[in-house]
């Protein structure tokens, strides 16, 4: 098994006639995920790669009844994209879009979770957005929802991975198969301010998946987030959790490309990081290669 | 983007905040005129984009429009933690003593995943000295990012904060900036100090403002208040190439695919004992052409003396990277040697172009380290 998706999940792409959302929908067929359609508003009744494309959302469900919406739509209405599937009911949305206003992020963010809420009280599933700004997620050897190289995650492990950076995920899952240890899902929850999902949120889903021994959280300078998830991994916790922290020898104040990864004043910064870390037992690897070091150690204990 | 005080103050004033009254003037005799003008006690005031201007010298009090001149040819053209004020804010001073300074500011809050409202009974400080100081006297309130802030929450807030004065103009004060942070995509707005008088009148003395680069395709008002001062001038010229770049202190120039991974680049050059010259992402897929740019762009800033590309090749291609540095080096531009780790698709073309071109100004190494100790060697000669 793995968490979130597996090989039956049915994929729709939202954007799916624009350049990225054309390629990567080519990429994961080649993955071998079940992507079943596509929206682009104003080109219903055409055909991409043989699937068919709807006006909206709500029609795509109607006909083929995806898990998953991924959207490629352009900054601008990236958000308006979001809350159309969680609207039409789609119960995981996974947004790669980079650059979409922080505003729309917060409103969007504030009404999905809503409507999760209202999901969930009715006895349904809820609704999860992952994103914006990520790689997306993949359950090795089974699907793909998302823009990651093929390639690295073709062999099934039993190492789950979140992380804030696309390339930074490629990266570690790229040691863990070389390594012999392999993911099991990697979640990619994005580098913006204001997310979908953090990490925090996906740790209980390791926690319980049978299929995953241990986690690796690739985490950065800027936010809280990581405090957060040592927070999460201390209390309720009992599988093992090594982390890495990128930018720690970024200044204050300069954004370091990621919109989210700023050190404001005390809130941010390295050491408070390292700190909650710390204080959760959860080791932090200096570099990228000692994660596997670490991890390694922790696994044969 | 971040704005000016002016800039700040003016924008403000349109969501109807009281803001001092005040003119932008740059030479001692436009200082001079103001002053006259304004007929009493004025406040000149460097525009420059960064904080502690007061504690540098560029904050001078002037009882006289001939004492407004004199502190006004100080200010103009002094040096504040590396920037040069070209511009001074004119306003009425304020008799501080007859009244009270507070804070009030709106922030990006992603623990909140919204604004956070931010408030404290101490003034005239900055936010984050207070932040570390005395946490426990901000009072913090998440802001609902679709209904915005309510009148009677700002109150709530304010009384919280222990604020003295009109409550409810304060208050209002306080929902007019809220709906200022969300209507203009703000990343931060500050009124500090948030001066309330004798009366119990509030009036906003000083402001931040920074607005989210994201949602600049909305404000082209916005836009048109960009100044080139607020950024390096090659950080201005990698945002015509889509770049993300921030100038840092070192002699390493480096470049890679993805913010992460650049991030990471800059510690292990921290880390072999080197200094990183700036951050260049080049985002992802990048061919040829963009990397050929990229390569320019490092090189036009005289501390780089080597360069460390560190690809993980996803979409990425390994030899569209090659390309790119072998094409600056046919050129004649690449005049400092280019270390490069380059992992991932098309890595053995990659390999192949270089052997070609056999040349000691670039070479390719399969680890990050080796690559990174390999660029700062180099920088270090």
């Amino acid at each position: 098994m793995s968490i979130l998706v597996n090989k039956d999940s049915r994929i729709i792409v939202q954007g799916i006639t624009g350049r990225e959302g054309l390629n990567h929908t080519q990429a994961m067929l080649a993955f071998g995920s079940k992507v079943v359609g596509g929206v682009t508003p104003g080109k219903g009744g055409q055909e991409v790669e043989g699937l068919p494309v709807f006006n909206s959302v709500q029609q795509a469900v109607d006909a083929l009844h995806p898990d998953v919406s991924i959207i490629f739509v352009p900054p601008a209405g990236a958000a308006d994209s979001v809350l159309e599937a969680a609207h039409a009911g789609v119960e995981l949305i996974v947004l790669i879009t980079e650059g979409v206003p922080t505003v729309d992020m917060m409103k969007a963010v504030q009404e999905v979770k809503s409507l999760d809420a209202a999901s969930r009280a009715g006895g349904g599933k809820g609704i999860r957005l992952i994103g914006g700004n990520c790689p997306g997620l993949v359950s090795s050897g089974e699907t793909k929802i998302g823009i990651m190289p093929n390639r690295i995650y073709e062999k099934k492990g039993r190492i789950g991975l979140i992380s804030r950076s696309g390339t930074l995920t490629y990266e570690s899952a790229k040691l863990l198969g070389d390594a012999g240890l392999g993911c099991s899902t990697t979640v990619g929850i994005g580098g913006d301010p204001v997310i979908g999902t953090t990490f925090a949120d996906v740790l209980p889903l390791f926690e319980q998946d049978p299929d995953t021994d241990a986690v690796v959280l690739i985490g950065e300078i800027g936010g809280a987030d990581e405090e957060a998830a040592a927070e999460y991994i201390a209390s309720h916790m009992k599988k093992p959790v090594v982390a890495f922290i990128s930018g720690r020898s970024a200044p204050v104040g300069k954004r370091m490309g990621h919109a989210g990864a700023i050190i404001m004043g005390n809130v941010g910064t390295p050491e408070s990081k390292l700190a909650a870390f710390a204080a959760a037992n959860v080791p932090v690897a200096d570099t990228m290669p000692q994660i596997i070091e670490l991890l390694k150690g922790i696994l044969n204990r | 983007m971040k704005l000016h005080e002016y800039q700040g103050k003016e924008l403000l004033r349109r969501y109807g905040v009281n803001v001092q009254d005040g003119k932008v003037a740059y030479t001692p005799d436009e200082v001079r005129t103001i002053a006259n003008e304004y007929g009493q006690a004025v406040v000149v005031k460097a525009q420059v984009y960064v904080g502690g201007r007061g504690k540098a010298g560029g904050v001078k009090f002037s009882t006289t429009p001939d004492k407004a001149y004199e502190n006004a040819e100080k200010i103009l053209g002094m040096d504040i933690k590396g920037l040069t004020v070209n511009k001074v804010l004119v306003t009425r001073a304020v008799d501080i003593d007859a009244g009270t300074e507070y804070y009030v500011g709106m922030i990006v809050d992603r623990n909140v995943q919204s604004f956070t409202l931010m408030a404290c009974a101490e003034g005239g400080m900055e936010i984050e000295e207070l932040a570390a100081e005395r946490p426990e006297a901000i009072i913090r309130h998440r802001v609902d990012p679709v209904t915005g802030l309510r009148p009677y929450e700002a109150r709530e807030v304010a009384l919280k904060a222990g604020f003295k004065g009109n409550l409810n103009k304060i208050a209002d004060m306080m929902v007019r900036m809220s709906k200022a942070a969300l209507e203009l995509d703000a990343n931060l707005v500050e009124i500090n100090p948030l001066f309330i008088d004798e009366k119990g009148n509030p009036l906003a003395l000083d402001t931040k403002f920074d607005v989210d680069d994201n949602a600049l395709f909305r404000h082209p008002d916005l836009v048109a208040l960009r100044e080139s001062e607020a950024d390096h001038p090659l950080e201005i010229e990698a945002a015509k190439y889509g770049f993300a770049y921030v100038k840092l202190e070192g002699s390493t120039g480096v470049l890679g695919n993805g913010a992460g991974i650049v991030m990471t680049t800059l510690d292990v050059v921290n880390r072999v004992g080197g200094k990183p010259a700036n951050f260049l992402d080049i985002g992802g897929g990048a061919r040829a052409d963009i990397v050929y740019n990229a390569v320019k762009l490092v090189l036009k800033d005289p501390e780089v003396k080597s360069i460390f590309i560190n690809i993980f090749g996803g979409i990425t291609r390994a030899d569209e990277v090659a390309k790119g540095v072998i094409q600056a080096l046919n050129e004649g531009i690449l005049t400092k040697p280019v270390r490069m780790r380059i992992a991932g698709t098309a890595e053995d073309e990659a390999k192949a172009l270089l052997a070609d071109v056999n040349s000691d100004m670039i070479k390719m190494y399969p680890d990050m380290f080796q690559a990174a100790e390999a660029a700062v060697a180099e920088a270090a000669k």
